[in-house]
């Protein structure tokens, strides 16, 4: 079935497709887009011809294609956090033309002033419902104990929740957190995050953008329902040798870049390593001798990243990408109890990029990418371990077309061998008086062929639409299905476009968790047997306003999205080491509908954005395989549910050497289940007798409204050496000190001596107060 | 011979209890003392429901424990349901009305209200049923079958090399898991006597290890001369379910990445268990 459907799709497609080429004479520039300096190519930096209302954005590799008709030509350049240029060219044939951009500021690239054309650009695109951002930007607001985190940058945009205090978990238009896809370099990372979520695994250091899609997905992107965030890593600087990096007050970094002989390309390696352990352990040692001294557990994690491209020739660059990161947990106490706990990803892809013609060029890219977590037990002569892993190998090939002045095609296709090994259990003793093993493995492969146009019906006008075929195979179970996509632009005014969006998607693996919270120990699981694909559609309209001479520009954008086969779990699930995990799994209906108001400004002394979302998600999962379902099948709104979110990120140039940087969230309060009941337990024998709660609804409660604020100074430092630059970024978390609920428990107040229970109470938990911290970055 | 020194089910096990995410939580919140305040919480209302108890023994005297749960912040003081009936049918479909007579057992701290007058003969595989009802027409109902005896092969201790304080052993229980069925077991060792605290206490299911011998143990945990009771309860599937939802729903009040649990009852119409237990004990004096 998937097959027919395939060449069903592929014939209605080349249908789809123009068959006649408008007859117009055009020429083609083209050219790279790169930073002064470093020589790094600039994806996403936008060319355009105000005069002809024409553009393009560079590629991967910087790289861009216009087709101009004859004649002198005005052509702006720009890309955030650099100076715009402008450059008048007389196109008599097809040319090739590069630009080089001048960072705006000649900090460590902490300042940003977008360049003018930005905002006019992303009102006359079609893709709607994206947010763009650059390391640069991410690195100058205040973050928790000064770490930079890319991830919870992005939770200050409109239409992304966060998981709850600190977390970098992402909450899209309603969807769970495993239902975004993370790509580095075109490679899969299946755990973000680091540390239980408060800090993501996405070193900012060797991060050069990230681009959050939120909805409208491109046809190329598949594999998750509610987000891609494709993250590009920095190339290196191709010009010279430079070291960079920082101290913090939980971590170090250091990047190394530079040159290839013959200036063929660049290379970079950039680390990170937190030091909780490094203090700890010193702790650990002044009171070892203390008998009653409990081991405070080691912890530590790290991230190493590297890149290298090489220009093979004049059509062709490779371009690889290594990223290893891991989390390490140690408990070890002098009663024969240790405790290890390891989890992290590896990742490693090669992309080769070759330009056929100024009108046609392929990437094509294999990549390798593994998360495994380890927990190993050792009690006297006891041993217990347990691990997971999910390990991919993937292949995909992506060609762009630009076909005429009017259509830009794309279309490639992926495929994806998954090893999901769900559990491995081993237990022993030393004295090999038994052992004892489980492992349980499953096989998926996943497949998704696509084409897409971008159609310039007219100045006003413009579609893209497109079509992605995907399936799934499991054994011999064989899922499969067509994902339309479909954007529309119509300029009202040239100050006023009209956007929509459709977007089908499809999931074929799943994260199983029953912890409402991203943790370590989740595993991944294939679609297969009765745990059929998730699946989502989403629809959303918004208009672009560009306001005061295209200084600011307000987007509104309102979605609705349906979801079927939801997934979560049976109370009491037994997800560790199931060989019988289907019948563990429940599924339900989701639906999330929301509207997203946002301000931006990004050129002037002071730039920011305002960002305002207001919005329902629900689920309902009925009774099913002798349950009542969830919350009694009636339906419920997740933890992540916020009806109202509100941002408002200022940053401001106080002087050449001063950046005043604040952002303020409020949002509303997180649904939360709380025991509405309780009984006394006994047990066999009524030695202990204990309050059980009852849980009769899911997530009815709400905690108290969140809000804080954060403030950051940049201050850069005069240079102690020719060339060297070095800043001090203060910042404060939660900077008025506001006790916001991280969640809520009951307690027992009992009579000191009697020990007799007096009475309950409602407690409430907060995770963070006011916290101060400074990072020194250098760079030379 | 395949061996637990603690439980395949991992959720019930003492180990896994010491969740890493609950540990780095409470290590978080230790470092920024004093983010906890009193909060006020309007809870939407509750009906009270009928808690029933009751753990049924061969040659015992059949006694049953009719409580009511509460709004969670009510005072601690509840008290006992009016005008309950119980009703137990035995296996050969006799009806016994027990009565109603609360009392707290002196050797086992355990109360009960409504206690049968004549010892009850249970065999695995007998089922018995409960009915419950009070004036308010709540009624509760429940069936029960005596599960499987599967006996304990061999109960054995071992110390460690050390002396002095620093002497311990550990005590393995073997048996041999049925093939045939699925089965649960709760293995507790209680130190001088069984109506205190269980030193050890978990369970296990045979999922991974169904028709195989398995050994479950402790760790080098008990002194010379302790008297040690080793209690192997072998469980039907509700009966377990019910002990993990308990265990699961007192976990999520205050672990902020616990789902919360329902109750999984093996009584219909109201909240509890009704079980025939069939176990295995054995005393042990360590020398």
């Amino acid at each position: 079935m998937p097959q027919r459907l395939f060449y069903l799709l592929l014939g209605l497609l080349l249908l789809a497709l123009p068959s006649t080429v408008v007859a117009q004479v055009k020429l083609t520039l083209s050219g790279y887009v790169r930073a002064t300096g470093t020589n790094e190519a600039l994806p996403g930096a936008t060319i355009a011809v105000p005069a002809l209302g024409l553009g393009a954005t560079t590629d991967d590799q910087g790289f861009y294609t216009l087709l101009l008709p004859t004649g002198p030509q005005e052509v702006t350049v720009s890309f955030i956090g650099y100076q715009p240029q402008t450059q008048t060219i007389a196109l008599t044939r097809n040319q090739r033309l590069s630009f080089s951009l001048q960072a705006d500021n000649n900090t460590l690239g902490e300042v940003v002033i977008e360049g003018s054309g930005t905002l006019k650009e992303k009102l006359q695109t079609t893709q709607m419902s994206v947010e763009r951002l650059t390391s640069r930007e991410a690195k100058l607001l205040p973050a928790l104990f000064g770490e930079v985190d890319l991830l919870k940058t992005l939770q200050l945009k409109p239409g992304v929740q966060n998981g709850g205090e600190g977390t970098s978990g992402l909450f899209v238009r309603g969807g769970s957190a495993d239902q975004n896809l993370f790509l580095v370099d075109d490679a899969v990372v299946y755990n973000p995050s680091h540390l239980f979520g408060l800090f993501s695994v996405f070193n900012p250091d060797a991060v050069q953008s990230v681009d959050l899609y939120k909805g409208g997905f491109p046809s190329q992107y598949g594999g998750r329902l509610s987000s891609v965030v494709d993250i590009k890593m920095r190339p290196g600087n191709s010009e010279k040798f430079t070291t960079s990096g920082g101290l913090g007050l939980i971590s170090s970094r250091l990047t190394l870049e530079g040159p290839l002989p013959n200036r063929k390309g660049s290379w970079l390696v950039s680390g990170r390593r937190t030091y909780f352990d490094v203090f700890t352990r010193q702790v650990n040692k002044l009171n070892e001798d203390k008998e009653d001294w409990n081991p405070i557990p080691d912890y530590y994690f790290y991230d190493l990243n590297a890149k290298a491209n090489y220009q093979l020739g004049a059509k062709d660059n490779v371009f690889l990408t290594g990223y290893l990161g891991h989390d390490v947990f140690g408990f070890n106490s002098t009663n024969g109890f240790n405790f290890d706990f390891s989890w992290g990803n590896a990742v490693a892809s090669a992309r080769w990029n070759h330009v056929f013609n100024k009108r046609l060029y392929v990437n094509t890219s294999a990549s390798f990418t593994r998360y495994d977590y380890r927990i190993s037990n050792a009690l006297d002569q006891f041993s217990f371990d347990l691990s997971s892993e999910i390990r991919d190998f993937s292949l995909r090939t992506d060609f762009d077309y630009a076909l005429n002045d009017r259509h830009a095609v794309k279309f490639g296709a992926a495929f994806t061998d998954h090893h999901f090994g769900t559990g491995r259990l081993k237990a022993g003793a030393e004295d090999n008086s038994f052992n004892f093993g489980s492992d349980i493995n499953y096989r998926g492969q996943e497949a998704g062929v696509y084409a897409s146009d971008n159609f310039r019906a007219s100045d006003k006008l413009q579609l893209e639409y497109g079509l992605r075929v995907s399936g799934f195979q499991s054994g011999s179970d064989q899922f499969g299905g067509l994902e339309p996509r479909a954007a529309v632009r119509y300029s009202l005014t040239p100050k006023i476009s009209l956007k929509a969006n459709y977007a089908l998607m499809y999931q074929y693996v799943h994260l199983v968790s029953n912890s409402g919270a991203s943790l370590p120990t989740d595993i991944w699981y294939p679609s297969r047997l009765s745990v059929k694909p998730q699946r989502s559609q989403q629809v959303a309209t918004g208009v672009s306003f560009l306001l005061g001479d295209g200084t600011y520009l307000l987007t509104n954008e309102l979605y609705y999205k349906w979801a079927q086969r939801q997934i979560d779990f049976r109370d009491g699930a037994q997800l560790f080491v199931n060989p019988d995990l289907d019948s563990e799994f429940l599924f339900g209906r989701g639906w999330a509908y929301g509207n997203e108001l946002y301000l931006e400004k990004k050129t002037g002394r002071t730039t920011g954005w305002i960002g305002y979302t207001l919005a329902w998600t629900k689920r309902r999962f009925p009774p099913q395989n002798g349950t009542t379902g969830i919350n009694n099948g009636n339906t419920f709104y997740p933890n992540y549910d916020r009806r109202h979110n509100l941002t408002v990120v200022v940053l401001h140039q106080l002087t050449h050497r001063i950046n005043l940087t604040s952002s303020f969230v409020f949002t509303s309060g997180q649904a939360t289940t709380l025991p509405l009941g309780r009984f006394v337990f006994q047990d066999i024998f009524g030695a202990n007798p204990s309050a059980v709660p009852v849980y009769p609804q899911r997530n009815t409660y709400r905690l108290a409204p969140y809000n804080r604020l954060d403030l950051g100074l940049v201050y850069k430092l005069r240079p102690i050496r020719e060339g060297g630059e070095s800043d001090l970024i203060f910042s404060v978390y939660n900077a008025y000190n506001r006790r916001n609920p991280y969640f809520v428990y009951f307690d027992q107040i009992k009579d000191k001596e009697t020990a007799r229970v007096l009475s309950y109470r409602a407690r409430q938990v907060s995770l963070f107060p006011v916290i101060p911290s400074v990072t020194y970055n250098f760079k030379f | 011979m395949m061996s637990f020194p603690y439980s395949v089910g991992l959720s019930s096990s003492p180990l896994m209890r010491l969740r890493p995410a609950a540990l780095l939580t409470g290590s978080l919140l230790l470092a920024s003392c004093g983010l906890q305040k009193d909060i006020d919480v309007a809870l939407p209302n509750y009906p009270a429901q009928l808690v029933v108890e009751s753990y049924l023994e061969n040659n015992r005297l059949p006694r049953v424990s009719v409580t009511e749960s509460v709004p969670y912040l009510s005072a601690p003081d509840a008290e006992l349901p009016k005008g309950v009936k119980v009703i137990l049918t035995m296996p050969n479909g006799r009806r016994d009305t027990l009565a109603y007579a609360p009392a707290v057992n002196p050797n086992t701290n355990k109360g009960y209200t409504h206690t049968g007058r004549t010892r009850i003969t249970a065999r695995p595989g007998d089922t018995f049923r409960l009915e419950v009802y009070d004036t308010q027409g709540r009624r509760v109902t429940a069936s029960a079958t005596m599960p499987a005896t599967v006996p304990l092969d061999n109960v054995e201790y071992k110390f460690n090399d050390l002396s002095g304080a620093q002497r311990k052993a550990y005590v393995l229980a073997s048996f041999r898991d049925p093939a045939a069925t699925v089965d649960f077991y709760r293995y507790q060792v209680h130190k001088r006597s069984v109506a205190t605290d269980p030193e050890v206490e978990y369970t296990v299911e045979d999922r991974l290890s169904n028709g195989q011998p398995l050994s479950l143990g402790t760790s080098y945990q008990f002194s010379p001369n302790d008297t040690i009771f080793v209690t192997m309860y072998h469980l039907d599937r509700p009966y377990f379910q019910f002990l993990q939802s308990v265990d699961d729903a007192r976990n999520a009040n205050g672990n902020p990445f616990a789902q919360p649990s329902a109750i999984r009852s093996t009584v219909e119409g109201g909240i509890g268990i009704f079980t025939i237990l069939n176990y295995q004990r054995q005393r042990i004096i360590l020398k």
